[in-house]
């Protein structure tokens, strides 16, 4: 799994870490019972501070994405794909509500946003699906 | 448990320039304790103070738990000190340095300091005349770690450095605070700050006007950019603080801490607003936006626990 963060990001670096390993288990780069980096590796590599990977692990585990193996550090744990899956739903609608806002504001009318998410849905769907 | 340090009430003028008033601050150990300001805020005097070097004019200091007056010399022992400039005997090789230094110290700060000179690649031999600016900041940091201190106090320890002795820097203080133990960072890279403070103090011609959490900080203050129907500039009632406003054409840009969500949707579709951009702004553009602003004196000055 590679992390990268950005301190310039409005969102605070611990939630961008929660964030990435999410999404790394969403997207089954991480397994369940796969080991993530110790909190001072990590905090080394992207030189932030240790509190704030230890943060970011803290929430992981409060959700069940991350448990304690004893002695040996963190692993994914077997219900994460399936809450990262969920999580990573919310963000996207949360994304996608602020591109409708941004929509609304411009003036444009309801019926044409929905036909202008159908046509770029169209677009995806040959890609995603080429049989 | 006992503050890492502390300022209680501290004033302290230079004949006629305020140079820190009622400064109040304090932070438990394990931190990050990031100090910033604008040349002259006072950082460098905040941090005499602390390590006694300074007497302030009133009010009190404490570092481990050690008063600042009373106990300098105990503190200077056990807190390691980048000057912004540091002091080195320009005769010396980086050798002779660790040997020097060691004289001030417990046994076995020579041979720390040796594995710190081999962790940075300084050439032992060399005189510190003959190093280059950040070979020699190196060796200053090594002089500050080299007895292992509970409190590692770095003054603008990066200016005029390369990109990467900053990152060898900042793998240090990770590396020190991994350890549990606290770090004091003056600096004006804001960018590094902002990955590695744990707590944010702005200090503004001699007051604190701001202490808090860098990661409440960033959930608790957002940039909204309102664009306006008409040519009158007149906003309705923002739901929430306004440290700094800037209006530009028929756009105002605000800098707002505590929003108030449940009335946010009711501001949005106010009268004479056509749309209102967030963002979450970054550490330098809050920075700007208090030195810039009205002062703010909703500022805590307790800490909030880690």
């Amino acid at each position: 799994m590679f992390v990268h963060v950005d301190p310039s990001n409005g969102l605070a670096i611990y939630d961008q870490i929660v964030r990435q390993v999410k999404f790394a288990v969403a997207s089954d780069a991480l397994r369940p019972g796969n080991l993530v980096p110790s909190v001072r590796e990590l905090a080394r590599d992207l030189t932030v501070n240790p509190n704030t990977v230890a943060r970011a692990y803290r929430e992981l585990q409060a959700d069940n994405v991350l448990q304690a193996l004893r002695g040996t550090g963190l692993e994914i744990t077997p219900s994460a794909p399936k809450k990262c899956l969920a999580d990573r739903a919310a963000l996207i609608r949360g994304r996608l509500r602020s591109v409708l806002v941004e929509a609304r504001q411009s003036g444009l009318p309801a019926d044409e946003i929905r036909s202008l998410t159908e046509q770029e849905l169209a677009r995806l769907e040959p890609e995603r699906d080429p049989s | 448990m006992t503050a890492a340090f502390s300022l209680q009430h501290v004033i302290k003028q230079y004949k006629n320039q305020m140079a820190l008033y009622d400064v109040n601050c304090a932070c438990e150990p394990g931190t990050v304790f990031a100090l910033l300001g604008e040349n002259g805020a006072g950082k460098t005097t905040a941090i005499k103070i602390l390590l006694g070097l300074l007497d302030p004019d009133s009010g009190k200091s404490t570092v481990l738990g050690l008063d600042s007056r009373r106990d300098s010399l105990e503190i200077r022992r056990r807190v390691g000190y980048v000057p912004d400039q540091p002091a080195l005997y320009d005769w010396m090789t980086v050798d002779e340095v660790g040997w020097f230094a060691g004289g001030f110290y417990p046994p076995g700060y020579q041979r720390h300091y040796n594995e710190l000179v081999e962790h940075f690649e300084l050439p032992p031999g060399r005189r510190m005349k003959e190093l280059s600016k950040g070979m020699r900041a190196k060796v200053s940091l090594s002089v500050a770690m080299a007895h292992r201190p509970e409190l590692l106090i770095l003054d603008e320890p990066t200016s005029g450095l390369d990109a990467m002795v900053r990152r060898e820097f900042l793998e240090s203080m990770v590396d020190v605070a991994a350890q549990g133990r606290t770090v004091i960072l003056a600096s004006h890279q804001i960018a590094e700050v902002e990955r590695v403070a744990d707590i944010v103090a702005i200090l503004r011609h001699g007051k604190l006007v701001l202490l808090e959490k860098l990661d409440d900080l960033k959930d608790r203050v957002c940039e909204l950019t309102v664009t306006l129907r008409n040519g009158v500039p007149d906003l309705p009632k923002i739901p929430g603080t306004v440290l700094h406003r800037e209006l530009k054409g028929r756009q105002w840009r605000l800098l707002v801490r505590n929003m108030d969500e449940s009335q946010f949707d009711g501001f949005r579709i106010a009268e004479n607003i056509r749309s209102v951009d967030v963002r979450r702004p970054t550490l330098e553009e809050i920075f700007v936006g208090y030195m810039k602003g009205e002062p703010v004196s909703e500022t805590p000055h307790e800490v909030p626990a880690l």
